[in-house]
């Protein structure tokens, strides 16, 4: 016999502990929520091809980066040193292909909330609609701007690693530290809002998807076919480009008024334009966003 | 034992009218004691109407309501933070786990994130899905979902849960289990509202029930004694139940002489101790020899469908 004799198992219900710590405000539960649409649009904690498109997609936007950073290393100290082919300013412009990043993680953001019926369990906690359009809003646009941010901290960082004197480097280039996160930054809040928007009002992911390169899209067609018929390819038609229209408030942060060459460059107060009907595209999204979640559950 | 003393919940007046003319409560006034609470009516009676105007997800057309002691007009997100919300329909993301949806509720409800997880775990331990938690949803059975929804509900340790049908779409044994745990979280301190048109549920795990019918209260009161009132009496007077029935109905009681001779005394909506006491007196002051007396208490649906069809 071993000495287990007299010993006996024991099954433990652990029953119910009554929770007596701290709780977090709505401020906690709207953080709560914004972490976990974050996480949900990054893939974290979910199947591996849930993972794939969004770190897939950051590595194709830093690549111009580092491809530049390469050039700048293999033509130092020959007479091409110095050469660039894509400025900061240009660089943010390549934000306009993460409306392709926004088609796809706002709609899988929002969408399932509504197809799945996980908002009448959202709402029966603590926070109200406009909570809600905050946390995901800001949840994309968070992602947006970092999807934006971190391939041009590769070119900074390596533009200054590569040059002659990285404090020179910094010192010429100081006004880019807050020109590209403040343009960056425009650009994610406009995208990131429309995206939320057009997911809000369908429950289907790839129709939210496609609404939304088709509203990017055909604006842009067509007041390019109108613009184009313009003796100086110069209109305010050009602001009704949704999908370009961030773009001149880009260049009015880099050069303090829209660029020359664009369909606005010849338009009296077209940077005033393009900042007013930014606002707007704006203030109607939001509008719609708190009326569509003013009855969360209907 | 409820936590606190204030009623459940109270309703005064309280009146939904939705676009269309569709009433869905119609002057609601019930107070609900803390405990187990069956609420109970036919579909489309307006629980789940109630249990939104509950949650302060939508606003009443007329009257008002207290949860927990808190005005929901005035403070929605406050009785938020006491409750726990089970919905009747499918509510789970299928692309995540157990674990991941009810830890993301319970931040949502206010827990920090390590909290959160660590109540999930606890309360999917609770609910049965120790060894499932970190599966994804998408292959989860029907009594599996249930559990998890109960888990979201629990997560934040609620001194109120509304559980809206919790035993639909069940097997009969995943349907015991269920009404097992909701019978358990009496013993954790943890009020329950069950809206069910399942009157055996709420008969076997509630200790008050509360019945509406398009959207009125049809009746309140201890499960207990509305079983009571609505039992029989039933009386041997050696063939004379015809003397018997005509005094008793004098004396209102509706009594009818079955074939065997025996009368059948209804206690209809009286207490069936009353009730008892009328016929001992009724049976003395004529004198009859009383060879047996029995009893019978009647079941929820009996006393719903007497109530319904006096109405």
């Amino acid at each position: 016999m071993s000495g287990a004799v007299g010993a006996v198992g024991a099954v433990y219900d652990r029953g119910y502990r009554p929770y007596d710590g701290p709780r977090r405000g709505r401020g906690g539960t709207v953080a709560a929520l914004f972490v976990a649409s974050i996480r949900r649009a990054l893939g974290i904690r979910r199947s591996w091809r849930q993972k794939v498109f969004p770190w897939v997609l950051l590595a194709i936007v830093t690549v111009p980066a580092v491809v530049n950073v390469g050039i700048g290393y293999v033509t130092r100290d020959t007479p091409a040193e110095g050469f660039s082919f894509i400025t900061y300013r240009e660089y943010v412009g390549v934000s306009s292909a993460l409306l392709l990043f926004v088609a796809l993680t706002a709609p899988d953001v929002v969408c399932p909330d509504r197809r799945h019926r996980v908002l009448s369990l959202i709402f029966a906690r603590p926070l109200v609609g406009h909570d809600y359009v905050l946390a995901k809003v800001g949840a994309v646009t968070t992602i947006v701007f970092g999807f934006s941010i971190l391939p041009q901290v590769v070119l900074f960082v390596g533009q200054m690693l590569v040059s002659d004197g990285a404090l020179d480097y910094l010192r010429d280039n100081a006004e880019v530290l807050w020109q590209v996160p403040v343009a960056a930054g425009l650009l994610a809040v406009y995208y990131a809002t429309i995206g939320v928007v057009v997911a809000s009002l369908t429950s289907r992911r790839i129709v939210a998807g496609v609404a939304l390169l088709a509203l990017a899209l055909v604006p842009s067609v067509v007041t390019g076919a109108v613009i184009a018929n313009d003796a100086d390819e110069s209109s305010p038609v050009a602001v009704l480009d949704l999908l370009s229209l961030p773009l001149h408030l880009r260049d009015v942060v880099f050069l303090g008024h829209v660029d020359p060459d664009s369909p606005l460059g010849g338009v009296s107060a077209g940077g005033l334009m393009a900042a007013g009907m930014y606002t707007l595209v704006l203030v109607a999204a939001v509008a719609i966003l708190l009326l569509r979640y003013r009855e969360p559950d209907a | 034992m409820a936590r606190v003393d204030t009623p459940s919940f109270v309703a005064d007046g309280l009146t939904k009218l939705f676009p269309g003319g569709t009433t869905a409560l119609d002057g609601l006034t019930v107070a609900v004691p803390r405990g187990s609470v069956g609420l109970v009516g036919a579909n489309g009676a307006g629980k789940t109407t109630l249990f939104r105007l509950l949650l302060g997800l939508i606003g009443p057309t007329n009257g008002s309501v207290e949860v927990c002691g808190m005005a929901v007009a005035t403070d929605p997100i406050g009785v938020r933070r006491r409750l726990g919300f089970m919905p009747e329909h499918d509510c789970l993301p299928p692309d995540q786990t157990a674990a991941d949806v009810v830890a993301t509720f319970g931040e949502l409800s206010g827990l920090p994130p390590r909290a959160a997880r660590q109540r999930a775990s606890d309360v999917l331990d609770l609910v049965g899905l120790d060894e499932a938690r970190f599966r994804s949803m998408a292959g989860f059975s029907t009594g599996m979902r249930q559990r998890t929804k109960l888990a979201q509900a629990l997560v934040a340790d609620p001194e109120l849960v509304l559980l809206d049908e919790p035993t639909a779409g069940l097997d009969p044994i995943g349907r015991e289990e269920m009404l097992a745990l909701v019978e358990r979280l009496g013993t954790f301190g943890i009020s329950v509202v069950l809206a069910t048109h399942l009157l055996d549920d709420v008969q076997s795990v509630c200790d008050h029930v509360v019945m509406i019918d398009g959207g009125r209260l049809v009746l309140s009161g201890p499960t207990e004694k509305l079983l009571e009132r609505a039992g029989t009496v039933r009386l041997d007077v050696g063939g004379r139940s015809e003397d018997l029935g005509r005094a008793l109905r004098h004396r209102g009681l509706t009594t009818e002489v079955l074939e065997d001779g025996t009368a059948e005394v209804t206690a209809d909506g009286q207490d069936i101790d009353d009730v008892l006491d009328i016929v001992r007196d009724t049976v003395a002051d004529l004198g009859l020899p009383l060879h047996s007396l029995s009893t019978g208490y009647a079941s929820l649906d009996e006393v719903f469908l007497s109530q319904a069809s006096g109405r």
